[in-house]
C-alpha cells in the first residue's frame, strides 16, 4: 500500500506482538500467583524478589524495543533530491576504512542510504543500523533500539530459565499432588517456558554472536561480509562496549519546532576575491588542464565539482543560435576576432584563468602564433592592458553560457566575420545577465549530475573565438580566477586551436581541430589542408598528453574520497565515450585527447577501460529499466572509443567527418538517455556541431573535422 | 514577518490619515491628488519593504557525510563550489571541523554514557522521562552554534545552514539566498 494513500490498520501485524506480549505477562503473573508463594515459604523470600526484578527487567526492555523510534530517517526534502533523479546511478561507492562500500538510492525516501541502512519495508522506513523487522515486537531493530532489543533477549532467556526452574523445583516437589491447581497451572507454565526456550535462547546466541562479530542481522543474513572485511568492527570488546554503553542516539523524526528566524538581507558580505587564488579547471578535449595557484589548491576540489556541472539547455539555444548565424556567414574572411559585445574584462577572465605553468607551453604557442597571424587581432592590446582582477560578476555572463557562449564567442569571432555585424546582433545584454541568471541556479543544481559529457559536448565547438582571445590574454600575467562553472571546459588548449584556425580562416569555428593540437604558428598561413594540422601536433600533442596524464592523476586522488560527484563524473564519463575526446569533463577519463595521432588512441583506450572498470561498478541508472542500459553503456564506450580512434585516422587522410561515425558515438551512449530528457539538448548540440563539421568539408578547412565534439 | 507585516499596516494606516488630513486643509477637491501621491509613497514604501523581507532562495548546497572513519558522524570538510563566491573557505572549514567535534563529543563512549546506560537500566528507563540523555544535551549545543554561526558569519553572506538533525544527520544543507544587491542575481 502506498504511503500516499495513509496508513491502514492492519490487525494482523499486531497478532505476534499481542501474542507475544500475552504469553509473556500472562505465564509470569501465573507464576507468581501460583508457584511463588510456595517458593517463598519453602525456598527463600528472594525468589520472587529475584524472578520480580528479571520480570520487569524483561518487560522494561520490550517496551523500549517495542515502542522506541528505532532510527527512522526522515524523508528527504525535494531540494535535495533535486539532482538525483533519474540520471543520477543506483549506487554510489563510499570508502571506509579502505573498504568500498555501497550505498544504494532509497527510491521512496528520495537519498542515498547511508551505510549500514535499510529501507523496512513493513514500516515503510529507511531505519539506521538496520537489524531487522521483528514481529513480535512489532517494530524495526535499528541504531536507537538495538541494545533495548538485544538485553530484552538475555533478559527473556535468563527470565525463562528462572521460571522453568523454580516450576520444576515446584514439580518435584508436589509430585503427589499433580492434579492439583497449582501443580497443573505450574506445569503449563513451565511447558510454554519449554516451548519457547529453543527460539529464543537460539536467538539470543545469535544476537551474541553478531554483537561479538559487530554486524547486523541484516549484514549477515545477506552475506555482506561473508569471507570480506568488516569495516564497522571495532574488536570484539568494542563492538560490545558500543552495542551495551554507547549513548542514546536522537530522534532523527522531530516533532517541527520553530527554528530561530534569522535575517537575512542584501547586501552580502563577499569575499575578498583579489586575495583569492581563482582556480579554474579547464578541460579541453580530454585534457584537463587545472590551473592551480599556490595559495589556494584547496579550490581544487571546488573546481572539481565545477567541472561536473553540465551546461544547461538554455546555453544550447544560443548556441544554436550562434550558429545558425555564423554559418549563413560562412565564406567570408575575416580575420577580426574582436568578439563584438563582449567586454575585454571578461575575456579576460575567462581565458587568462586557468592558465597553469604545464599549459604555458602551448599557451605560448598558441600566443605566437597568434602574432604571426597576418591580421592581428585589433582587440587583443587592449586585452592585455585590462585589469587582471575582476569581479566575479563582471564575468558570468560568460562563464555561465560557458559551453554556449564560448562558443557563440568563437563563432562570433571566427574567421567569417561578416557576420560580424549578425553576430553583434545578438544583444550583448542578453547573453550577459540573463543567461548568466537562468544559468547559474539550474546549474548549481544539476552539479552533481555530472552530466560532464554534455558539457564537454558543447565545449568542443566552442569558439575558435574564445581561444583567440586565450590566446592573446595569454601574453598578460595570468592571474587565478575563479569561475563557478567551469565554464571553461572549454580549455584554452581549444582555444589555442580555434585561434590556429582563425588564423586558417576555417569557416566552422564550431568545431575546433582538436586533435590537431595547438600549433597556432603553423597556422598562419592559414592553409586549409589537413596535412600541416598533423605535422602540428606531435611535440605539442606530447606535451597536451603529459599534462593530461598528470591531472588525471591528481584526479584519481581527488576521486577516492569523492563520493557523488565521482560518481556523476564517471558517468558522464562513460558517455562521453560515446561522443569521443570532447568530454574532458569527466576527469577521470583517461587522456580524452585529441588523440589524432598515433600514441593517443591506445591511451585512450586505455584510459577509458579504466574509467569502465571503476565507473561500472557504481553506475547504474535508478530506474530498473534502465539497468541494463548501466552495462551497455559500460560497453558502449569501448565501441565507440574504438570507432573514434578509426575516425582519426580516417579524418586525417579524409577532410570529412563522415556522419556515419555519429551513429556509433551516439548511439551507445544514447540509449540509457532516452529517458533523462536533461540530455537531449546536448545532443542536439552535438549533432549540430557534428552537421557543421561536415558543412565544413565544403569549404577549405584548416584541419580535419576531426573535433569530436 | 509580522513584524513587517505591522509596520506596512502601521504605514497604510499613517497614509490614510495623512491623506485625510490634507484633505481637510486643502479641501475636497485635492483629495484624489493627495491620495495619489500618499498611495505613490505607500507603494514606494511597501516597494522597499519589499526588499527588506527576505530574499528569494537561489539554491541549496548539500555538504555531504564522510563515511571514512565509519558510521561516526562526521561532515566532509570539501568546500562546495558554490560557495566560493560567498564564503572563505577557512570559516567554511572551521565550521564543519566544529560541528565534527561536537559530534564526536556527543559519539563518545565514556564514563558518562555509561552511567548513563546504568542509571536508565537501573531505573528501568523511567530516567528517560525526566532526564536528557548526554547525546541531546550535545545537540542542543550543536543547535546553539549553529544558530551562532549563522548570525555571525552566514546570514551577512546571505547563506543560511541548516542543522543536520533536521535531515537525520545525513547532510548540511546551505541555503543560498539570491543577492540582488548587485544585480547579477547569484
Amino acid at each position: 500500500m502506498p504511503n500516499s494513500a495513509g496508513k491502514r490498520f492492519k490487525p494482523t501485524k499486531y497478532i505476534p506482538v499481542s501474542t507475544a506480549a500475552t504469553l509473556l505477562v500472562g505465564s509470569t503473573t501465573l507464576f507468581f500467583v501460583f508457584t511463588c508463594p510456595w517458593l517463598t515459604k519453602v525456598i527463600s523470600p528472594a525468589v520472587p524478589l529475584y524472578n520480580g526484578l528479571v520480570f520487569l527487567f524483561v518487560l522494561a526492555n520490550f517496551s523500549m524495543a517495542t515502542f522506541m523510534d528505532p532510527g527512522i530517517y526522515p524523508r528527504a526534502d525535494e531540494d535535495e533530491d533535486k539532482d538525483d533523479d533519474f540520471r543520477a546511478p543506483l549506487y554510489k561507492n563510499v570508502e571506509i576504512k579502505g573498504i568500498q562500500v555501497r550505498m544504494k538510492w532509497c527510491a521512496t525516501c528520495h537519498f542515498y542510504r547511508p551505510p549500514r541502512c535499510s529501507h523496512c519495508s513493513v514500516c515503510d522506513n529507511c531505519v539506521e543500523d538496520f537489524d531487522h523487522h521483528c514481529p513480535w515486537v512489532n517494530n524495526c531493530i535499528g541504531r536507537r533500539n538495538y541494545r533495548y532489543f538485544f538485553l530484552f533477549l538475555l533478559s527473556l532467556s535468563v527470565h525463562m530459565v528462572g521460571v522453568f526452574s523454580f516450576g520444576l523445583i515446584f514439580v518435584l516437589h508436589h509430585k503427589e499432588k499433580l492434579g492439583g491447581l497449582h501443580t497443573i497451572v505450574t506445569l503449563v507454565v513451565m511447558g510454554i517456558a519449554g516451548l519457547f526456550f529453543i527460539p529464543v535462547m537460539g536467538l539470543t546466541g545469535f544476537h551474541m554472536v553478531l554483537v561479538a562479530r559487530g554486524r547486523t542481522t541484516n549484514e549477515q543474513v545477506t552475506g555482506k561480509f561473508r569471507g570480506g572485511v568488516n569495516p564497522f568492527t571495532k574488536g570484539c570488546c568494542g563492538n560490545v562496549e558500543y552495542v551495551l554503553c554507547s549513548p542514546l542516539a536522537p530522534r532523527y523524526v522531530l516533532d517541527p519546532r520553530t527554528k530561530p528566524h534569522i535575517k537575512i538581507q542584501a547586501p552580502f558580505i563577499r569575499p575578498d576575491l583579489s586575495d583569492k587564488q581563482i582556480t579554474i579547471k579547464v578541460s579541453d578535449n580530454g585534457i584537463h588542464s587545472t590551473i592551480i595557484n599556490s595559495k589556494s589548491k584547496g579550490s581544487i576540489d571546488g573546481l572539481d565539482s565545477k567541472e561536473s556541472q553540465p551546461p544547461l539547455p538554455p546555453k544550447a539555444e544560443r548556441y544554436n543560435q550562434l550558429k545558425s548565424q555564423l554559418t549563413s556567414s560562412e565564406g567570408e574572411n575575416c580575420s577580426h576576432l574582436t568578439p563584438p559585445h563582449f567586454t575585454p574584462d571578461r575575456h579576460h577572465h575567462q581565458f587568462i584563468s586557468a592558465f597553469a605553468p604545464e599549459n604555458s607551453a602551448i599557451l605560448e604557442e598558441g600566443v605566437r602564433g597568434h602574432d604571426y597571424r597576418s591580421e592581428p587581432n585589433l582587440d587583443l592590446p587592449e586585452y592585455a592592458n585590462a585589469p587582471l582582477h575582476r569581479t566575479f560578476q563582471s564575468s558570468p555572463h560568460q562563464l555561465d553560457s560557458d559551453p554556449v557562449n564560448s562558443r557563440s564567442l568563437s563563432l562570433k569571432q571566427g574567421p567569417r566575420r561578416p557576420g560580424k555585424g549578425q553576430l553583434q546582433a545578438l544583444p550583448p545584454q542578453t547573453v550577459a545577465s540573463t543567461p548568466y541568471k537562468g544559468v547559474f541556479s539550474p546549474n548549481t543544481h544539476s552539479n552533481r549530475n555530472g552530466s560532464l559529457s554534455y558539457d564537454s559536448l558543447l565545449n568542443p565547438s566552442i569558439s575558435p573565438a574564445s581561444a583567440n582571445e586565450c590566446i592573446a590574454h595569454r601574453g598578460v600575467p595570468s592571474m587565478g580566477f575563479h569561475s563557478p562553472y567551469l565554464p571553461t571546459k572549454m580549455c584554452h588548449i581549444r582555444e589555442t586551436e580555434v585561434h590556429r584556425q582563425q588564423i586558417a580562416q576555417t569557416y566552422s569555428p564550431v568545431m575546433p581541430p582538436r586533435g590537431v593540437g595547438r600549433q597556432s604558428p603553423h597556422f598562419r598561413d592559414r592553409e586549409p589542408s589537413p596535412v600541416r594540422y598533423d605535422n602540428l601536433s606531435q611535440t605539442i600533442m606530447a606535451s597536451i598528453q603529459e599534462r593530461k596524464e598528470m591531472e588525471e592523476r591528481e584526479k584519481r586522488q581527488m576521486l577516492h574520497g569523492r563520493s557523488h560527484t565521482h560518481i556523476y563524473a564517471q558517468d558522464s564519463g562513460m558517455f562521453d565515450g560515446g561522443y569521443g575526446l570532447p568530454n574532458n569533463a569527466c576527469f577521470s577519463d583517461g587522456p580524452r585527447g585529441p588523440g589524432s595521432r598515433g600514441p593517443t588512441p591506445p591511451a585512450y583506450g586505455g584510459s577509458r577501460d579504466n574509467l569502465i572498470g571503476v565507473g561500472l561498478v557504481s553506475y547504474g541508472q535508478r530506474t530498473p529499466v534502465l539497468r541494463h542500459a548501466g552495462s551497455t553503456l559500460g560497453r558502449a564506450p569501448r565501441t565507440s572509443s574504438t570507432s573514434l580512434h578509426t575516425d582519426h585516422s580516417s579524418t586525417n587522410s579524409s577532410q570529412s567527418r563522415a556522419p556515419g561515425h555519429e551513429g556509433p558515438y551516439r548511439s551507445p551512449a544514447h540509449q540509457p538517455h532516452s529517458p533523462a530528457v536533461a540530455r537531449s539538448p546536448s545532443y542536439s548540440h552535438q549533432k549540430l556541431s557534428y552537421i557543421s563539421a561536415h558543412e565544413r568539408t565544403d569549404s577549405p578547412r584548416l584541419g580535419g573535422p576531426r573535433y569530436e565534439s | 514577518m509580522w513584524f513587517l507585516t505591522k509596520q506596512f499596516a502601521v504605514r497604510r494606516y499613517f497614509t490614510h490619515c495623512l491623506s485625510a488630513l490634507i484633505d481637510l486643509v486643502c479641501g475636497t477637491k485635492r483629495w484624489r491628488t493627495s491620495e495619489f501621491v500618499l498611495a505613490s509613497l505607500v507603494f514606494v514604501q511597501t516597494h522597499s519593504l519589499q526588499d527588506l523581507q527576505q530574499p528569494a532562495v537561489s539554491s541549496k548546497v548539500y555538504v555531504q557525510r564522510d563515511y571514512s572513519s565509519g558510521t561516526i558522524c562526521k561532515f566532509q570538510t570539501k568546500f562546495p563550489s558554490e560557495l566560493e563566491s560567498r564564503l572563505d573557505k577557512q570559516q567554511f572549514d572551521e565550521t564543519i571541523q566544529t560541528l565534527n567535534n561536537l559530534y564526536a563529543e556527543a559519539e563518545k563512549l565514556g564514563g558518562k554514557s555509561y552511567l548513563e546506560g546504568c542509571l536508565a537500566c537501573v531505573t528501568a528507563y523511567t530516567i528517560f522521562l525526566c532526564m536528557e540523555t548526554h547525546y541531546e544535551k550535545v545537540l542542543k549545543k550543536i543547535a546553539r552554534y549553529i544558530k551562532d554561526q549563522n548570525e555571525k558569519i552566514y546570514a551577512p553572506r546571505g547563506l543560511l545552514l541548516t542543522d543536520p538533525i533536521e535531515r537525520g544527520l545525513r547532510v548540511v544543507e546551505v541555503t543560498i539566498f539570491e543577492d540582488r544587491s548587485i544585480g547579477s542575481g547569484r
